[in-house]
């Protein structure tokens, strides 16, 4: 079990909070609440050790402009495949700003 | 015509069978894997002549991605004939492991739910062959075949009694199209569908089951 923390700026607080996934082998669940203007920081609890490179340039991609709004996201990853991950993270995003 | 193996089902290679893997192998395959043990078959497009299997290695997160060649599977066996071999009865490790416990549990709620069902992951590999594969924080992972969409009464029902069990219990529903969790389904809203070219997401769940393939099965080509 991995659990990792990342900081990214980010511009006014998130307008909701947010669920999507599941607690499912294959799967992950990513949760959302509003945070402080100016602070994205998400942990994810990872079942693959050895993840962090893939999480923090999956993450990166979408966060290091500081464009996305403030929030604190958790995610619980169950061994999801990329392609799993890439569709919930979008998933959650999208429903955030829905 | 070859029989179709559907996904999660469990295949013993003949002996000295050619895997294929497009990536390198990882360094525990040799260790953790002889053809004494069965692959598991995935969802992956086809490739004539193979099916796309993956192997567990020896932590929980690890699997590897393989083809297999058709030719060169000797048995197979169904999550559904694990689960019909009751196999947790007897097994000696029954009280030290909680999934084993949650089946001898549910067992009546699936019997009664009237789909068929069956044993996947650690719980289905241990029981098939007998090899230590779960440990005491191990889930339970189950599929129901639903070739058409599930009565929601019935299924909320199972999920009903899954929040007394010793430990968690998912549930996935194998649609005609792909994989569908339980608890996604129940919730409403948009479902994400494993299917063999990858993960979509559905607007509209009952899209898993469009017209032309209700009653159809899911089938690894």
């Amino acid at each position: 079990m991995e659990k990792l923390h990342l900081h990214y700026p980010a511009g006014a607080p998130a307008a909701q909070a947010v669920l999507v996934g599941v607690v499912a082998s294959g799967d992950l669940e990513v949760l959302i609440a509003p945070a402080a203007a100016g602070s994205c920081h998400i942990v994810i609890h990872s079942a693959a050790d050895g993840s962090a490179a893939r999480w923090r340039a999956q993450l990166d991609r979408l966060f290091a402009d500081g464009q996305a709004a403030a929030m604190q996201m958790e995610i619980n990853d169950f061994g999801a495949t990329p392609g799993v991950v890439s569709l919930r993270l979008a998933q959650a995003l999208e429903e955030l700003s829905a | 015509m070859l029989k179709p193996y559907l996904p999660h089902d469990l295949l013993w290679l003949a002996p000295r069978s050619a895997l294929a893997t497009d990536t390198e192998l990882p360094a525990w395959l040799p260790q953790h894997w002889h053809p004494g043990l069965p692959v598991v078959v995935r969802r992956a497009s086809s490739r004539p002549g193979w099916i796309a299997v993956g192997v567990r290695g020896p932590l929980r997160w690890q699997r590897c991605a393989l083809w297999a060649r058709l030719q060169q599977v000797g048995r197979a066996l169904s999550p559904e004939q694990v689960a019909a071999q009751q196999g947790w009865r007897q097994h000696p490790r029954l009280a030290a492991l909680p999934a084993l416990q949650a089946l001898q549990q549910l067992h009546p709620a699936l019997q009664a739910s009237g789909l068929a069902w069956g044993i996947t992951g650690s719980a289905g590999f241990e029981l098939a062959t007998g090899q230590p594969a779960l440990g005491p924080a191990s889930d339970l992972d189950l599929l129901l075949r639903c070739p058409q969409p599930p009565a929601r009464a019935v299924v909320q029902a199972l999920a009903e009694t899954l929040a007394g069990l010793p430990c968690r219990v998912d549930i996935q529903l194998q649609t005609p199209t792909g994989g569908v969790a339980l608890d996604e389904w129940l919730r409403g809203g948009r479902v994400l569908l494993k299917t063999a070219s990858g993960p979509l997401l559905l607007d509209e769940p009952l899209a898993a089951w469009p017209a032309h393939r209700q009653n159809h099965v899911e089938q690894c080509p």
